[in-house]
């Protein structure tokens, strides 16, 4: 068992401090990291809480196989409830604070209340301590991490931070660890400022044993060499993410100028291969590749900017190698704002790690406001004098800066894309399901994608279902529903594992279910975590439905189930989201209005 | 027959040109063959900026001046 049978439980407000046992009926039931995260989240909170007030609940959560010798075994989630979305957040990200923070002693960290001033928290071998956060407050995320290593004299503490996003409110802010990785998605950094909470840093020396050491060497073993053979992986080694961008460009799904087209012309100058590309003058946008704690894939790209470009000349902080564009990042900063500069590209992932921001709904949401821009809606009055049209590259790179810092223009879009569209009289340009924004993947192109963000339980989300090959295959809404279903009980396994999803292109359900076995006690099977699975996506709809969500927010756009494609192989399609919901209902075994029946919740022990 | 072709992602490692010359009446699964690129590798192929199913690559026929498409399968991210 690499459990450390032990939690840590922090409260803010009245500065306590105090070890738990784990529940391990619980880490039975719910695997790890999101299940386990989300079981004690509901056991924790009353989901009708306040995002941003002290009754929410923030949760560090690692798997069963964080910090293990498996490959990719460096994630962790963090879970709370979304001041973006109203409904459950969970965000994964690697890097090697997840493994660090279980070394220490912990397999979860519960952050409940409120600090009256700002504090961090260090974790060090069992020693656990909270510390005024006042010097730090209102610094990057690269200072932070700096100035806690220094203060302490470790530099092998791992930190979890905020920037002044988190800090000032930013709906969609992130938690960002080891300077470039992070738990980007639905604003659990803003959860975390909300808390006065700047900072975790970890240091552990504990390591993990599991249950069936020589097996468990022997099955990992086996899992790295699928790994390195798979030609699919090992594109990602090669290319990163971003091998996706000409791929979702010539089907005809990528997301282009707030989505108002699926195919973007600049789409080459930001892509996999124009990173790769050396200029006359020998300069490279990528320079190396990078991995996450015990990762054998090392999909991360770190890359630097053109000495000469208008983002960085005599600014020398930003002249050093980063954490460079993935898919994500290229498509939130490239085709949905129009802009194929991928220096300006890169340098706005550059701010959005310092600052502490998910790129997707930054990009997102700063495509809603050029089209509002360009209706004539918004003006260079409230826009700082910026032309916040579509491909204007100096308008990202400033934007990013001002939503980072929360400066004029900024504050605005720190709201995030429906609030900001709500705000101007246009609700139907925010491009989102429950509030929170659209990943690179076009829903009229991928139907089962389309489905798989409306019944998102953290809004529209690409990393809770796996549907792209069948969307690749057939480009209706027939036969989406039972993949995206069982794709999502499946992704709440692997979400739950301590394992990264970029092993499933060469391991399927028996290689996690292999190596989760040897590892912890008792019978693992793929049965038994299929269940698992479906236990906890049921459990975050319940979440949700407590939180006051109803089956009114599994939809989409309009401009997705009424715009048709204007071109691509899917050209003229809608989203046939009508046709796939009510079968999808049926086979969750909810009611037609997207309830859990009482027969469903019961065969799943939650009723 | 000549071919424009166009593979995108990783398979760009396995046919980096952008035409090919095949015999007349070979269908799309032998061009995937004939480019050296592994069916298990592909996600979708078009010609001419139509989809055509795996379960129709080996009846599909090509024409001279087709144009191939030859798409890498995605994996999220």
């Amino acid at each position: 068992m690499s459990w450390q049978r032990q939690i840590l439980r922090v409260n803010l407000t009245d500065s306590t401090i105090r070890a738990e046992p784990l529940n391990m009926q619980w880490a039975s039931d719910y695997i790890g990291e999101r299940g386990l995260g989300t079981k004690y989240l509901w056991e924790n909170m009353d989901p009708e809480a306040e995002p941003m007030g002290p009754d929410n609940v923030l949760i560090f959560a690692t798997g069963p196989l964080t910090g293990t010798s498996a490959s990719t075994s460096g994630r962790y989630a963090v879970l709370t409830k979304s001041p973006l979305t109203g409904a459950i957040a969970c965000s994964n990200s690697g890097g090697k604070f997840g493994a660090e923070l279980k070394y220490a002693g912990y397999d979860l960290l519960l952050v409940e209340g409120r600090a009256e001033e700002p504090v961090y928290l260090r974790i060090e071998d069992g020693d656990v301590s909270l510390h005024p956060a006042k010097k730090i407050w209102g610094k990057t995320v690269w200072e932070t991490e700096e100035w806690i290593r220094q203060e302490h004299n470790n530099p092998m503490l791992k930190v979890a931070t905020i920037g002044i996003a988190g800090e000032r409110g930013v709906r969609y802010a992130a938690v960002v660890n080891d300077l470039h990785r992070a738990a980007g998605r639905s604003g659990v950094g803003a959860v975390m400022g909300s808390k006065n909470l700047k900072a975790v840093a970890a240091r552990g020396t504990c390591g993990v044993s599991v249950d069936d050491p020589k097996r468990f060497m022997e099955v990992t073993s086996r899992m790295k060499d699928m790994l390195a053979g798979d030609r699919g992986t090992r594109g990602l080694t090669k290319y990163g993410t971003n091998a996706m961008m000409d791929t979702m460009q010539e089907f005809g799904g990528l997301p282009t100028r707030n989505f108002k087209e699926v195919q973007f012309e600049g789409y080459d100058k930001v892509d996999a291969r124009a990173m790769l590309a050396i200029g006359a003058d020998g300069h490279r946008n990528l320079v190396t590749n990078t991995a996450c704690f015990g990762c054998t894939i090392a999909c991360g790209r770190i890359s630097h900017i053109h000495k000469d470009h208008f983002t960085i000349v005599n600014r020398k902080e930003y002249w050093h190698a980063s954490g460079g564009l993935e898919y994500e990042t290229a498509y939130a900063f490239g085709p949905v704002v129009g802009i194929d500069d991928i220096d300006a590209c890169t340098f706005a992932g550059y701010l959005m790690n310092e600052h502490g921001i998910d790129p997707i709904s930054f990009g997102v949401t700063l495509a809603a406001a050029m089209e509002l821009f360009e209706m004539g809606v918004i003006s260079t009055e409230e826009t700082d004098g910026i032309e916040l049209k579509f491909g204007n590259a100096q308008a990202l790179t400033v934007m990013a800066e001002k939503t980072g810092k929360q400066e004029g223009f900024g504050e605005v879009l720190g709201l995030g894309s429906r609030r900001m569209c709500e705000k101007y009289g246009y609700p139907e340009l925010s491009m989102t399901v429950k509030g929170q924004e659209f990943a690179g993947y076009d829903s009229r192109a991928l139907q089962g994608m389309g489905l798989g963000y409306a019944t998102g339980n953290r809004g529209a989300c690409h990393l809770k279902h796996d549907t792209f090959e069948v969307d690749m295959e057939d480009q209706t809404g027939s036969g989406k529903a039972e993949p995206c279903k069982a794709s999502q009980d499946w992704q709440a396994v692997v979400d739950s594992s301590g394992l990264c999803m970029f092993t499933m292109g060469a391991w399927g359900p028996e290689e996690f279910a292999e190596q989760l076995d040897a590892d912890s006690e008792g019978d693992w099977t793929v049965d038994r975590m299929t269940e698992s699975g479906e236990r906890i996506w049921n459990l975050e709809r319940m979440f949700n439905m407590a939180a006051g969500l109803t089956s009114a927010d599994d939809t989409l756009p309009q401009r997705l189930l009424k715009d048709p494609a204007p071109s691509g192989t899917a050209k003229g399609r809608v989203n046939e989201l009508d046709l796939m919901l009510p079968e999808y209902y049926r086979l969750r075994g909810w009611t037609d209005d997207g309830q859990p029946t009482t027969e469903t919740l019961k065969r799943l022990g939650l009723g | 027959m000549r071919l424009q072709v166009k593979v995108t992602g990783h398979l760009v490692d396995y046919f980096a040109d952008s035409e090919t010359l095949l015999p007349d009446g070979a269908t799309v699964e032998e061009a995937l063959s004939g480019l050296g690129i592994p069916t298990d590798q592909v996600g979708l192929v078009s010609v001419n900026g139509v989809a055509v199913n795996k379960s129709v690559r080996g009846s599909r026929l090509l024409s001279d001046g087709d144009s191939l498409m030859v798409m890498a399968p995605l994996t999220g991210g």
